[in-house]
């Protein structure tokens, strides 16, 4: 024997050794993981305990159970809530003057960033249309790169390659494709454990979402709702990508639901499920909002209620199956996609502990729903110029004003945009306040009917008329008073798109109108500190902490910005 | 007993590199060949330094990007520029174009697409291939194929395709040459003395970026470590030809090759 294979002799049997005691460690992991909660440090670096840093990456069942995202953010939300609340408390009111850049990442876009990064033991992935990264959340560094080509000839938001992230287990991350095929890759390496081509049969169809995780399976939704897909939501187990369940929110023939949709017409039904859900451990219950119904603006082809498009679902998340659902606006016109992230909250609600449901939707009401049962409790315009509906009634059905779109045009207020979108609302228990971005302007929406075409959108107008100039707010409401405690006006050129969070120490974080990435008190609203990052924010930030330093990040443009005390 | 890992990764950087130099931190590139120095010279600016792309020009190691080109359609690429953009660099010699593109190739971990036709017969026995690379090889504890395997390695599910046999056998077996820069084992010694080995997914003047064999990121300032060693091998074992007999690397390699004419197109064509 040589001294060289002497030395591959060795090297090869302590690696095996080193295997074994890996393995031993990453079994190791699971200790204690039921205690993760309310805890300060995760399970996720319980496993890593073992030496003084971060960056063994094998995120456990109980990490994502965690309530209020600390050092880890391990999904789109942060946590299951949808609350975007981040326990970390390093930056404060006091100090959050002093904030710095930290780094930037320039990943290859194609449009403007709309993810919201997720981050594990000091490890951060991001999606840049098909394309996923691994990074160095300490210096933007890349780890790692999953590259893939747009897809071309795509309809809608997809053809505009939006995504916003990942989501993790254990070793693997899962995101979705601009032609909506779930990618589980290995989180190490980026390399491609499977690929599952989700939705097929109308090349409308795309993706733009974070898939969710719920226990062993990855929960996702399509995009295309204007493009007259027939929405959907589906599972997969997280293993080999098998699907599990799929729920159709256009009942098709013989279903309940159904005579809405007369003819093969559920086939272009829209009500898309383009945003990640909420999932409430105890209810066992998955909440996903639904889209417009299609086409956008011409009904006369979908008589009754469109169930079930501009929705909230709650559904079983083991079997799909529908629990309840609350409708926001039947029979919607408008482009009203109910796809402000449902925030599961626990609080008193007139006095009485309850579960809820709090959510701005796009139609401009404020909805605070039971999340056991779909019961009405609640709704409030946030809009002064709302003119769509006379009032919601007591089971929370609004009452049209009768607004039709012709040919000519008709006005509406919120614009078809929405008085809110898809950017992220939080919920802070400690103020009770439940915060959310807002946009008071109307549109003149015509109706020009026209036949489902594969490759076209299907908003059935002849033209999608421009909103008018509008006023946007950063909105508190307080869900002691039931009324808004404060509304910032924003200033800027932007019609702003940036999402907020919410810091145990009483902060909120957003991108404002005017390319600045800000931080406001949240009792107040006073602005604390801000950073111009230059470039449009088109999505929301989150909170993560690196052996006791706390950061903020925030996609901005086609960059990717980290923040923290000096 | 129970050894901390940083008590463990010593164990084995003294084990195996006793009285590693110090070497100078930014100059380590072990693939030093005409091709690499051509690349970083003239298209790592554009395409970046590890051909992964940038904003001014795509990934050269996209699977399919090179793999779907002939080498003369390459050689006229960079010999004549596209209308897209990339100018031309006839300039630098017929030599160096080749060399070039022979290293974008295993950047991307194509061989020349002249020597191996897509159905090219293969003469080793697939099972007992596929039964070795899972089983007494040992390839799947690194490598992964269709999903299966290991992280630490490069992905082998595409690698056989365009490759011609004798090319995979040589890299089994003398995987050292050329040492590609993300197999190559590094021995970081930190300020607390402790040896780290394992490959590097990234470094500059400031930050290492190293990760070991558990998948665990080590992500390191300069001034957390006294020394970078930079070794001569990668983390491929030496002694498949002791190891396997001629047949039994045949075997794996014609399981490779087979393999990738399985393997779903790296970058879907539409739906």
């Amino acid at each position: 024997m040589t001294s060289r294979q002497s030395i591959d002799w060795r090297l090869s049997s302590v690696r095996r050794w080193m295997s074994s005691a890996c393995l031993l460690l990453a079994m190791g992991a699971g200790v204690g993981h039921g205690q993760a909660l309310g805890q300060t440090h995760s399970a996720v670096q319980h496993a890593t305990a073992a030496d003084d840093s971060n960056g063994l990456i094998n995120v456990q069942q109980s990490d994502l159970l965690q309530k209020q995202a600390a050092e880890n953010w391990v999904s789109y939300n942060g946590d299951y809530s949808g609350t975007r609340h981040s326990r970390l408390t390093q930056i404060s009111p006091a100090n959050a003057g002093r904030l710095t850049a930290q780094w930037v990442f320039h990943p290859r876009v194609v449009s403007p960033l709309e993810v919201t990064p997720v981050v594990v033991a000091g490890i951060m992935f991001i999606t840049s249309a098909n394309d996923a990264y691994a990074l160095d959340a300490k210096t933007g560094k890349v780890l790692w790169h999953h590259t893939r080509a747009v897809s071309p000839d795509l309809v809608g938001d997809a053809g505009q390659h939006h995504n916003r992230g990942v989501a993790i287990l254990g070793t693997r991350i899962y995101m979705e494709t601009d032609n909506a095929h779930l990618l589980c890759l290995d989180a190490r390496s980026g390399h491609l454990i499977w690929e599952t081509p989700f939705a097929t049969g109308n090349r409308n169809y795309g993706a733009t979402s974070a898939p969710l995780i719920v226990k062993d399976k990855v929960v996702v939704g399509v995009s295309g709702g204007d493009a007259g897909v027939r929405g959907f939501l589906a599972a997969f187990d997280a293993e080999t990508g098998e699907e599990k369940w799929r729920f159709w929110t256009i009942p098709g023939p013989g279903e309940k639901g159904n005579e809405s949709w007369p003819g093969d017409s559920y086939l272009h039904g829209g009500g898309t499920t383009w945003m990640p859900g909420t999932y409430d451990p105890e209810l066992n219950t998955l909440y996903w909002g639904t889209g417009n119904p299609a086409p956008d603006y011409n009904g006369s082809v979908r008589p009754g209620d469109d169930l079930y498009t501009s929705c909230l679902l709650a559904l079983d998340p083991d079997s799909g199956t529908l629990k309840w659902h609350f409708q926001f606006s039947p029979h919607d016109l408008y482009d009203y996609d109910a796809v402000q992230t449902p925030i599961v909250v626990d609080a008193k609600f007139k006095g009485q502990p309850r579960k809820l449901i709090v959510t701005a939707n796009r139609n401009g009401f404020l909805y605070i729903l039971d999340r056991t049962n779909g019961k009405f409790l609640f709704a409030k315009a946030f809009l002064s110029t709302q003119n769509w509906a006379k009032a919601i009634d007591e089971n929370g059905r609004p009452i049209s004003a009768g607004l039709i779109p012709t040919e000519k045009g008709v006005r509406v207020c919120p614009a078809n945009g929405g008085a809110t979108n898809w950017y992220s609302p939080s919920y802070d228990p400690a103020t009770q306040m439940f915060y959310f971005r807002s946009f008071e302007a109307c549109a003149t929406i015509q109706s020009e009917p026209k036949p489902f075409e594969e490759g076209h959108a299907y908003y059935a107008t002849g033209l999608r008329a421009a909103d008018e100039t509008g006023k946007a707010y950063i909105n508190a409401f307080n869900l002691n008073t039931l009324d808004f405690s404060w509304r910032d006006l924003q200033i800027g050129r932007n019609k702003g798109w940036g999402g907020l969070m919410s810091t145990a120490t009483g902060l909120i974080a957003y991108g404002d109108d005017a390319d600045n990435f800000v931080v406001l008190d949240a009792h107040t609203g006073r602005p604390l500190w801000h950073f111009h990052v230059g470039q449009l924010i088109h999505a929301s930030p989150m909170a993560y902490a690196i052996n006791g330093k706390q950061y903020f990040a925030i996609a901005a443009g086609s960059d990717v910005f980290s923040f923290a005390l000096p | 007993m129970w050894l901390r890992r940083a008590e463990l990764l010593m164990l084995v950087g003294t084990l195996f590199f006793p009285g590693s130099a110090s070497m100078s931190v930014l100059a380590q590139k072990s693939d030093t060949g005409p091709g690499a120095q051509r690349f970083m010279e003239y298209c790592a600016g554009c395409h970046g330094a590890d051909g992964r792309g940038g904003d001014k020009a795509p990934s050269l190691v996209a699977p399919s990007n090179p793999a779907r080109r002939s080498d003369s359609e390459l050689f006229r690429i960079v010999h004549d520029g596209t209308r897209g953009g990339m100018p031309p660099f006839a300039q630098i010699g017929e030599a160096n174009i080749t060399a070039v593109l022979q290293y974008v190739r295993r950047l991307a971990g194509n061989a020349p697409e002249t020597g191996a036709p897509a159905d090219a017969a293969v003469t080793g026995d697939i099972d007992a291939g596929r039964t070795l690379y899972f089983g007494k090889a040992q390839c799947s504890n690194c490598h992964l194929m269709h999903g299966q395997g290991g992280f630490i390695a490069r992905n082998l599910t595409n690698y056989g395709r365009g490759r011609v046999a004798d090319v995979i056998l040589e890299a089994i077996t003398n995987p050292d040459n050329p040492l590609v820069p993300s197999s190559q084992l590094v021995i970081v010694t930190t300020n607390r003395g402790h040896k780290i080995t394992g490959v590097l997914r990234n470094e500059d003047a400031f930050t290492l970026a190293l990760q070991t064999e558990d998948g665990r990121f080590h992500l390191l300032a300069r001034t957390d470590v006294t020394d970078v060693h930079y070794t001569e091998r990668s983390l491929m074992p030496r002694d498949y030809s002791q190891r396997l007999t001629s047949s039994e690397l045949n075997d794996i390699v014609s399981f490779l090759i087979v393999e990738s004419r399985s393997s779903r197109p790296a970058e879907p064509a539409g739906r």
